[in-house]
């Protein structure tokens, strides 16, 4: 018992230094909760091995509450990102954003796919997973900057805004099915799925207003209850517990993503407890040895994913009129991509269906091709409303005067 | 912001004030969306001591809220609304904070189009 206190003190020691971090150079407290994992291991691993039960394992461990935690973590957190969908604004621009959704991911997807088998001389399905993590985009990245630049209340920044929805969903469902075998369990699954994803909205609701509002957080037990059953009957599949969480906040955005103050209690919950085992667990199996010991796989599938992205995606941001600087903006945008990068590169790890010196190198760069756009444009400073007069006049017409998202959640 | 308010009033002059939240980067969606609703409920209780510091010293005053890099969005503003003066405060930060995100004084001053005063 005292060792599991001892550890548990141990994370939430490192969550704790990774938030301060987070906090003093103004990134987000995921990237910061990988790398602290990523230095505490190696540190660990080298000067500290056998306190605490470190000898079988590392920081991570075989400690099943561990991976219980962060396992939740994921599931939760995803299921947030879902939940922030505007169904509103899906109904109006499915055609533009699947079009440029479907371009986001395929484009990395397939091309990273060849990248890793051609060019890396990984095996299929290494190439296939690495394909699959490098395919995402950060749904939040494009809003931040749509945000800033008033572009979220134009008609081309809501599409683009759906895209991304459509882009991640494409990385979700082929994390969830490309992986596992297709029989008799993946038919029950996706029947079940498909009923209780037309349910739940209705359901929902109904039992909320029946009996929520109360002390004893009942709503939070329900979306567990249904976020656990659905992972479950997912993992029995063959499948991956973020597909259903991801499609469950999907269609619960309506409804669910709407109440602030329980998707207030459900971030504190993420956010306090769950998330930190998540990305420190996720940054403690990057191997910093690898990393260093071929780090041209590094430069290979970071150019791959750049270039790939910017391939498919580009042609499709241009017949949707953003064109010159602007469609350049958007492209590099939708080249980000931590949670769900990291959330299938740990999942080809645990299904021993890449090794850890090819997890390294695919988390490596998902965190570099979600910090080095964000470091170049720090590092050569220039007012965006400096910019080109397409993306300058847009802006001055549509300029939001506050930064509280139109009931995007 | 006594130093504005100060100068307001001995000016008479009209008092903008900017509060700029800053997205962690890069932004995760569940924790952007946090740190935005954070933002805004925190400026807004600091706006409501400010507005009534204002009313006491007669300063017509006028605030916003926005979401971006702050020396952008303070520059970007300040040519909006044709600003006579920028009035802005500095943070000491480490060589290594200043290199990873760059000084916001510093970029005002580069940039902006009015006089800026920095108020140590």
């Amino acid at each position: 018992m005292a060792n599991t206190w001892a550890l548990s003190a141990l994370w939430v020691g490192l969550a704790l230094a990774a938030t301060l971090l987070a906090i003093w150079f103004k990134i987000s407290t995921a990237l910061s909760e990988i790398v602290v994992g990523t230095v505490a291991q190696l540190i660990i691993g080298v000067f500290l091995a056998g306190l605490f039960g470190f000898a079988q394992g590392g920081l991570a461990g075989n400690t099943q509450w561990i991976t219980f935690l962060a396992g939740t973590g994921a599931i939760v957190l995803t299921f947030l990102a879902g939940a922030e969908l505007d169904p509103a604004i899906f109904k109006t621009k499915w055609r533009e954003a699947s079009i440029i959704g479907l371009a986001g991911f395929f484009g990395p997807f397939l091309g990273c796919t060849a990248v890793a088998h051609y060019v890396l001389h990984w095996s299929i399905m290494p190439s296939w997973l690495c394909g699959v993590a490098l395919s995402t985009t950060s749904v939040a990245v494009v809003y931040a900057v749509m945000l800033e630049l008033g572009f979220n209340v134009t008609e081309y920044g809501k599409a683009i805004l759906a895209a991304c929805f459509i882009n991640d969903l494409g990385t979700v469902i082929a994390l969830g099915l490309i992986f596992s075998p297709f029989t008799i369990r993946t038919l029950i699954f996706v029947v079940v799925s498909i009923v209780v994803f037309v349910g739940l909205p209705f359901l929902t609701p109904w039992f909320f207003r029946e009996y929520g509002g109360r002390v004893s957080e009942l709503e939070a037990k329900y979306l567990l209850f249904f976020l656990f059953a659905m992972g479950g009957l997912a993992v029995w599949a063959g499948s991956e517990a973020v597909l259903p969480a991801y499609l469950i906040g999907m269609v619960l955005a309506g409804t669910v993503g709407k109440d602030h103050a329980l998707i207030r209690r459900l971030r504190t919950l993420t956010f306090g407890l769950l998330t930190p085992f998540y990305f420190i667990r996720a940054g403690s199996f990057v191997s910093v040895p690898a990393l260093m010991a071929a780090p041209v796989t590094l430069l290979v599938l970071f150019g791959a994913k750049s270039l790939f992205k910017a391939v498919a995606v580009y042609p499709a941001v241009r017949i949707h009129k953003y064109d010159g600087k602007a469609g350049a903006y958007y492209t590099l945008m939708m080249s980000t991509g931590l949670t769900f990068g990291t959330i299938s590169a740990l999942f080809g790890l645990n299904h021993q269906i890449i090794t850890q010196a090819q997890y390294s190198y695919i988390v490596g760069t998902v965190i570099a091709s979600a910090v080095i756009p964000t470091m170049i444009a720090n590092s050569f400073f220039l007012p965006r409303h400096l910019l080109p007069q397409t993306m300058k006049s847009s802006k001055a017409e549509q300029r939001i005067q506050s930064p509280v998202p139109a009931e995007e959640g | 912001m006594d130093v504005a308010l100060s100068m307001a009033a001995d000016m008479k002059a009209k008092l903008f004030v900017l509060a700029v939240i800053r997205p962690p980067e890069p932004a995760e969606s569940a924790e952007f969306h946090a740190v935005l609703e954070d933002g805004q409920e925190r400026y807004e209780k600091h706006f409501v001591s400010l507005r009534e510091r204002a009313k006491q010293k007669d300063i017509e005053l006028e605030m916003d809220i926005v979401l971006g890099h702050p020396a952008e969005q303070i520059i970007h503003r300040a040519d909006t609304i044709q600003a006579s003066l920028i009035v802005m405060g500095k943070r000491s930060h480490t060589i290594l904070h200043r290199w990873m995100l760059g000084s916001n004084s510093e970029r005002v001053l580069r940039y902006a189009q009015c006089p800026v005063m920095i108020v140590h």
